[in-house]
């Protein structure tokens, strides 16, 4: 039997078992029956909150839990934020200090640098590391490419969010007047904000992210496969992932269950499935069928909340749970 | 050292590599294993960064449109430097291109009946640029690395930084590359290798391109003793954001924007009277600046930078929403402003390099001026110089010619691993590659004292000072040089990380190496151009001179310097005219 009829099974039940419960109590012994609604209600409610603050509270942990900071006394002083070009005489700029949390390579453990850098109401955090990097402190290793949100290498963890540094200002994310620095704690550690994405990768390739045909066609027809505007429109805001691994570092599943295939591949399932120019049908959809794949998903909606590029992979998830419930009916 | 064997490697991870690494796997039936080399993660190299379109004529006789005129506007656009054979070679596969890319998954926009729309470009006589949105490049990179996924003989060696090309006697032998992740040498073997690694606008600080475009694989080339060409030609487009220089993309004025003054005047009326905003970026480059010089710009508060407005305050917020939904993102969150309402300061910044590494018509590597290419090397893609674009390249033709090369090379290495056995001789090999690994450890473990970045720092602002939209023959000796004085130091560079895991100093250094030694090249190339052509223009020779300037300038290392030549340009169907807009 497939996966998702054990899951209709349980949600059947989840549903049904407190319901049947409740209206035995109110038939039996009626005089607690507004007790027990309360009761009810009550424990609704805080599933909700939890929901809904559950995952900040997460990463605020995160955040607190390093409570030394080594200061390094020669990266002190302030220096010109030059990483947009020609500056010259920056106005409006002040002083802004850095907490940076880097892991060290050799010795394998996380430990605190500050740093204080100038900064205007333009200056992304991207660009006030870099700028680190290249006057004060080189050894800081990161990724960083394009710095326009486009190529998704800078992921990082900034003032307990994961985030886009390039995408960043630095006045909008302060608090206290300070900037903190993490690098992704859902991808393995490699050095400084720099992790490894191999197992991430890997998750993405294992669902087939590519458009199937049946027969030949795809690489050596001259005539296009067409689609209407509405058609497009149904996969579209799937296709905006740019791989940047930050839906993946806040989800609390991934991070609890390394093998769960997590919100970045599924949401490219729905992305090839929804496409009509894909023919590999349910099979596609019945590869994710399992405990690790849409069914461990638990809508924290983490991934949803932190996807720089609006993808909302908690959606797509919840339809490839719907589809999957309507492949079952059709039986 | 580890050795590891591949039937072809293919350098860079951008839409021309990847399309080669697939056109290789498919042409050879999967029998090829081919490996798949980038300095990055492979799905975020820099034509991840393309905005507007592709060009290429899907619709014969729609608006009068040819491949024919296509050509036209594409020599015309280039000054009259670009090889006519290879333009009409482009025009003629782009369409075909623009289908495979629908075929593998992009997401193009589509007019009501479903058909791939196209929209206007600077320097096209009719519309014939097909998008995504403003996510192009971005939506055929992703389409690219997605199916790559799904051929098995195609190996992705993320991160892995490649530092020498090796050859001997004109063949290639192998790569010398550094896994990132790890900080282990590694010499790559193959019987053919294609360089994708994109260009090197990163030698100027006013930039739109990525901090990976640092020009690695031409570098690689040219340290080989394998000839550049066009390297003066540096294309300027006009509409970068200030400060950060993140582009905004042509488009935007395909879409019907206004470029204005301080006046608020549309003054591209007084440069280019019939394109207006659509008239070749040279020009509008120039135009801008001449602006700003004549006292009609603006200052940026922050920066400092003059600039010019772009206008989109008049266009339906549809059209913004559904055709330029990352102009709107960009501005929005880098600059805290909303285009529908507000104007947006632009400026020209540095965005394309036509010039790259020689090579003939159907990718090979030239291994001089004339005569024989190179054995089992091929380049494609921003960092080859085919040449297509001439002088000046007119915006969406970069993707094509991405696309059209990168077929082109991916089979040319298919079938030449097919014909040729792999090269034997691994003496020569192992001997260059411990070279190679002395230079390196040399710079992880030596006492050098030079700041890689001061010199960074300085080169860039030499060539946003003196190799910029107006030159002068003043400033360009100048530039040489300053430049020159900066290669020099190259020598005694200090890399503070002496790490070996993930060492983004170390890279860091490396890539102002390659980006040095290309400067050089383009200020050695440029003072010696006593003509101004597309978007090499000298203040004091402002006129095209094609009696003795219709020529591609080659530039090579040689004992004492680098040597420069010159070879004619192949004119076949157009002749050079006076070109107005």
């Amino acid at each position: 039997m497939r996966y998702s009829r054990y899951m209709i099974f349980l949600y059947a039940a989840m549903l049904g078992v407190p319901l049947l419960l409740y209206i035995r109590i109110v038939s039996s012994i009626y005089g607690l029956a507004f007790l027990s609604s309360v009761l009810l209600a009550a424990a609704g409610a805080g599933l909700v909150i939890f929901g809904i603050i559950g995952f900040d509270e997460v990463y605020a942990h995160k955040g607190s839990s390093a409570a030394s900071i080594a200061v390094v006394p020669d990266a002190q002083r302030p220096v010109k934020h030059m990483n947009r070009a020609a500056v010259h005489g920056a106005e409006g700029s002040r002083t802004v200090a850095f907490r940076i949390r880097r892991f060290d390579a050799e010795s394998g453990s996380l430990s605190w640098r500050s740093y204080m850098l100038e900064a205007d109401r333009l200056t992304t955090v991207l660009g006030a590391l870099v700028e680190l990097r290249e006057k004060q402190d080189p050894t800081l290793s990161m990724r960083y490419s394009c710095r326009m949100g486009i190529c998704g290498s800078c992921g990082m963890v900034i003032n307990g969010k994961p985030s886009l540094a390039c995408e960043t200002n630095v006045f909008d994310s302060m608090t206290g007047g300070e900037v903190a620095v993490e690098p992704m704690y859902g991808h393995p550690l490699l050095k400084g904000l720099v992790t490894d994405f191999d197992d991430f990768f890997e998750k993405h390739i294992s669902v087939n992210p590519w458009i199937y045909r049946k027969g030949g066609g795809k690489f050596n027809s001259d005539k296009v496969f067409g689609q209407s505007r509405e058609q497009t429109d149904r996969f579209l805001p799937y296709s905006y992932c740019i791989m940047c691994g930050l839906c993946q570092d806040a989800c609390p599943v991934a991070n609890a269950n390394p093998d769960f295939l997590g919100p970045q591949a599924l949401s490219q399932v729905y992305r090839y499935h929804a496409d009509s120019r894909d023919q590999r049908g349910d099979a596609r959809i019945f590869d994710v069928d399992t405990a690790n794949g849409v069914w461990g998903c638990e809508f924290a909606g983490a991934c949803s909340k932190v996807c720089p590029k609006g993808v909302d992979p908690a959606a797509a998830i919840q339809l490839l749970k719907g589809e999957l419930f309507n492949t079952v009916a059709e039986c | 050292m580890d050795i590891i064997e591949y039937d072809a490697l293919i350098l860079g991870s951008g839409i021309a590599g990847m399309t080669a690494a697939l056109h290789a796997e498919l042409e050879s039936g999967g029998r090829l294993h081919i490996a798949l080399v980038s300095k990055t993660h492979a799905m975020r190299s820099h034509s991840v960064a393309a905005e507007g379109g592709i060009s290429g004529v899907l619709y014969p006789g729609q608006n009068a449109d040819s491949e024919e005129l296509h050509a036209y506007d594409t020599v015309k656009g280039s000054d009259y430097l670009a090889d006519q054979d290879a333009v009409e070679r482009l025009v003629r596969s782009a369409p075909r291109e623009i289908k495979f890319f629908e075929h593998i998954g992009v997401p193009w926009n589509r007019d009501a009946h479903g058909r791939i729309s196209e929209r206007a470009f600077g320097g096209m006589s009719v519309p014939r640029t097909a998008f995504a949105a403003d996510k192009t490049g971005f939506f055929m990179m992703r389409a690219l690395y997605d199916e790559i996924t799904a051929h098995k003989g195609i190996e992705v060696l993320h991160e892995h930084l490649v530092t020498s090309l090796i050859m001997d006697r004109g063949r290639f032998l192998g790569l010398y590359a550094i896994d990132m992740a790890t900080g282990k040498p590694l010499l790559l073997r193959a019987r053919a290798c294609v360089i994708a690694t994109g260009g090197f606008a990163r030698v100027y600080g006013f930039t739109t391109t990525s901090y990976s475009s640092t020009g690695d694989g031409i570098a690689l080339a040219y340290e080989a003793g394998l000839p550049l060409k066009d390297m003066e030609f540096v294309q300027f487009h006009p509409t970068a954001l200030v400060p950060s220089g993140i582009l905004i993309t042509e488009a935007a004025r395909g879409e019907g924007g206004y470029l204005v003054n301080s006046e608020g005047k549309r003054f591209m009326a007084d440069y280019a009277r019939s394109k207006m905003e659509l008239a070749p970026r040279d020009i509008i480059s120039r135009a801008i600046i001449s602006e700003i010089g004549a006292g009609r710009g603006m200052k940026h508060r922050e920066s400092g930078l003059d600039y010019v407005n772009l206008d989109l305050r008049h266009l339906d917020s549809r059209i913004i929403d559904e055709r330029l939904p990352m102009i709107r993102d960009i501005t929005n969150k880098m600059l805290h402003l909303d285009p529908g309402r507000e104007l947006i300061p632009v400026r020209p910044a540095a965005h394309f390099t036509m010039g790259g590494i020689h090579t003939d018509i159907d990718g090979r590597v030239m291994l001089g001026p004339a005569g024989r290419a190179a054995s089992g090397l091929w380049a494609a893609g921003e960092c080859a110089c085919v040449s297509v674009h001439g002088a000046n390249r007119l915006g969406s033709n970069s993707l094509s010619q991405c696309a059209v090369w990168g077929r082109i090379v991916g089979e040319g290495i298919a079938r030449y691993a097919a014909r040729h056995h792999a090269v034997e001789e691994v003496r020569m090999l192992k001997k260059r590659a411990e070279a190679e690994e002395g230079r390196i450890n040399g710079m992880l473990e030596g006492d050098g004292h030079e700041d890689p970045y001061a010199i960074m720092g300085a080169m860039r602002l030499t060539m946003d000072r003196y190799l910029y939209v107006y030159r002068t023959r003043s400033g360009m000796a100048r530039a040489v040089k300053e430049l020159r004085a900066l290669r020099s130091r190259l020598r005694n560079i200090r890399v503070k990380d002496r790490g070996r895991i993930y060492n983004s100093n170390l890279k860091d250094a490396i890539e102002l190496w390659n980006l040095l030694h290309l400067a050089c090249a383009v200020a050695e190339s440029a003072v010696r151009r006593k003509e101004s052509r597309g978007a090499h223009f000298v203040l004091e020779h402002p006129e095209r001179d094609d009696r003795k300037w219709l020529e591609h300038t080659v530039i090579m290392k040689g004992l004492g310097g680098n040597r420069v030549s010159y070879i004619p340009v192949r004119v076949s169907k157009w002749k050079p005219e006076k070109r107005v807009y």
